[in-house]
């Protein structure tokens, strides 16, 4: 501890934590600039890396969402769903008046993230009146109708196999292939984030957060709480729309399935953003790619037996494959979390990068009863 | 100065078959401090979640400078110019004292420069003495303190007509007087205001005009003086006489 203390200190005095948050951060970027260079890592590995961007989108949205502006909503992952499958379909089938020769895959999930967004829309102000368990069990039905038709209309939708989407990308080698989407799913994680945070740090972010507190008293102090709860739903189903369509046009997965819309996925995301800390988007987003990746590492773990130790059949090594228990122990984590870290397990890190413990240290009163505020001014006016 | 001219015709609220707001009409039109006083379960909140656009009226009309504000939504009927505290305070917990106020200053001038806003707010908390609060978190504030800051984020709104629901309750009598400095500062500037409280006493001694109601119907509107002596209303707080 001391040591950390002292280093603690020099920060302090010196370069300031914020800019070392920041230098932490750059970092962190370079490396995932880097890592497809890497030669060692196979192709496995950056296709873990995508879905590790694709669910940081989803929970650092979902965060924005529930985290920020309080709609605690299970609709987030169907919002998704139909970014991908309406840009599906109208690749194949065309939309509205464009036939689908005139419907590039671009176009495509162009078409599908408006479709997001305009069912967001409708879904936000169906919300209006609904608060906390009411408005998440509302997303919850919407959630499942919308599963349950993309499961049905297998004439359309391809049922239980999924659709596929047109492919985003057409290049042949396989290598180049997956790193051209390593880059593109970074760059479009990186986008979303910088919007997330554009939105969080505006006074858009500051009436969210009003109406997160206390939607009638956010009224009544002139913040139109209709028009940024609307906003909020549009905005937030767009970004997953066209994570959705940019994910399953062959970037990350080749098709999209009605199984990726179940509750447990949308349970997930809520578990990762919640992991992470769902007031802070980067958080949420830390949480989800750690979450991914060692969901993911996990699959089987080889235990190297110490001492020279065998297994009965002569191995040296123990292979252990926790399977579904990953997800048992993963469910342990949030529980905890929730227990124990209100604000998830990386805040105290962000906190602390932000220098806001600083700040509440040197300009936050002591907390003062009605009498001692009283004494104070009694004292004032002598 | 600015512009007043509130009138509320006939307004009546019924809450299925029980009429809280029963063919209330009064109108303010000049910078007045009114008293509203009434027994339990005369109607003042009620009336008062009416006229800031909290509830639709069942029936009736409310104007304010000429704009229709009845069933109207909050948001609307604070940028029409009429603000309301809550008697259960309602600060945004987990924002700092900051924060609550750029939520209000922000919104209805979206357009001017936040540090203006701020040293505004700054000037504001200075006045209610809470200057020293302002980046403490609002859940951490004690009662009056809350009080104060409600006070103070009213009048980020600028509105010409405030509603005091229960200022004082609750509110150590130190305090007290700072709120009722705040109250004759804001009448100063010329706004209208409409005070609800139990404590008769601070009633009688700042309002200029008394407002009585009771089962929801207004049964007296005039001067404290007169209204004190007024049959209807020592009836109503007496009891009736079976």
């Amino acid at each position: 501890m001391g040591l950390l203390l002292r280093i603690e200190e020099a920060v302090d005095a010196g370069i300031g934590r914020r800019r070392l948050g920041y230098a932490l951060l750059a970092l962190i970027v370079v490396y995932f600039l880097w890592f497809p260079n890497d030669t060692t890592q196979s192709n496995y590995a950056k296709t873990v890396f995508i879905s590790g961007f694709f669910y940081a989108i989803m929970s650092s949205s979902w965060a924005l969402l529930a985290g920020i502006a309080g709609q605690f909503s299970f609709g987030h992952m169907a919002f998704m769903g139909i970014g991908a499958y309406v840009a599906g379909l109208a690749a194949r089938d065309g939309f509205a008046f464009l036939t689908p020769e005139s419907v590039s895959s671009v176009g495509a999930i162009f078409i599908g993230t408006l479709v997001a967004g305009l069912v967001g829309l409708v879904i936000g102000w169906l919300l209006l009146r609904l608060r906390s368990a009411y408005l998440a069990l509302f997303t919850i039905a919407f959630s499942e109708l919308f599963r349950i038709v993309m499961l049905t209309e297998y004439d359309y939708t391809g049922g239980s196999n999924g659709l596929s989407l047109r492919p985003l990308l057409q290049i042949a080698d396989v290598d180049t292939a997956r790193q051209v989407e390593y880059y593109l799913m970074f760059a479009l994680l990186i986008v979303c984030l910088l919007a997330l945070y554009w939105v969080a740090n505006s006074p858009v972010g500051l009436f969210l957060r009003a109406m997160r507190e206390d939607e009638d008293a956010a009224s009544a102090l002139g913040v139109n709480v209709v028009r940024y709860k609307i906003l909020v739903f549009v905005f937030t189903s767009m970004i997953v729309g066209l994570a959705g369509g940019i994910f399953y046009s062959d970037i990350g997965s080749e098709r999209i399935i009605p199984e990726q819309l179940e509750i447990l996925q949308m349970s997930l995301i809520i578990a990762y953003a919640v992991i992470g800390g769902m007031e802070s988007l980067i958080g949420a987003a830390a949480g989800a790619f750690i979450a991914r990746y060692l969901l993911e590492a996990t699959r089987e773990v080889v235990i190297t037996l110490p001492f020279g130790l065998t297994m009965a059949d002569g191995a040296d090594a123990f292979v252990w494959e926790p399977g579904a228990w990953r997800y048992a122990l993963f469910g342990l984590v949030m529980v905890l979390t929730l227990r124990f870290m209100r604000n998830g397990l990386l805040y105290p890190i962000i906190t602390w990068f932000s220098g806001r413990d600083i700040v509440m240290k040197e300009t936050v009163a002591k907390r003062e009863s009605d009498e001692d505020h009283a004494a104070r001014l009694e004292a004032g006016d002598e | 100065m600015s512009e007043i001219n509130l009138e509320l015709n006939s307004i009546v609220m019924r809450f299925g078959g029980n009429q809280a707001v029963d063919h209330v009409s009064f109108s303010v039109v000049e910078p007045q401090l009114i008293g509203m006083i009434g027994p339990n379960g005369a109607g003042k909140t009620t009336l008062t979640n009416v006229m800031s656009g909290m509830l639709k009226p069942t029936n009736g009309t409310i104007y304010l400078n000429g704009r229709r504000i009845d069933g109207h939504p909050p948001y609307d009927v604070v940028r029409a110019g009429l603000g309301r505290t809550f008697q259960i305070t309602r600060a945004l917990g987990r924002m700092t004292v900051m924060e609550n106020m750029l939520v209000p200053g922000l919104a209805i001038r979206p357009r001017a420069r936040q540090a203006d806003i701020e040293a505004r707010a700054h000037e504001i908390l200075d006045l209610l003495t809470i200057d020293h609060l302002t980046n403490e978190l609002s859940r951490a504030l004690s009662g009056g303190q809350r009080k104060l800051l409600e006070l103070g984020r009213l009048l980020m709104l600028d509105p010409a007509v405030i509603i005091l629901d229960e200022p004082f309750a609750g509110v150590h009598p130190r305090l007290q007087e700072t709120i009722y400095s705040y109250i004759h500062r804001v009448h100063e500037d010329g706004k209208a205001i409409i005070l609800i409280s139990h404590n008769m006493g601070a009633v009688f001694e700042l309002s200029q005009r008394l407002i009585v109601l009771n089962n929801g119907a207004l049964i007296a509107d005039g001067e404290p003086q007169a209204v004190k002596s007024d049959p209807a209303v020592i009836e109503a707080y007496l009891g009736e006489d079976e």
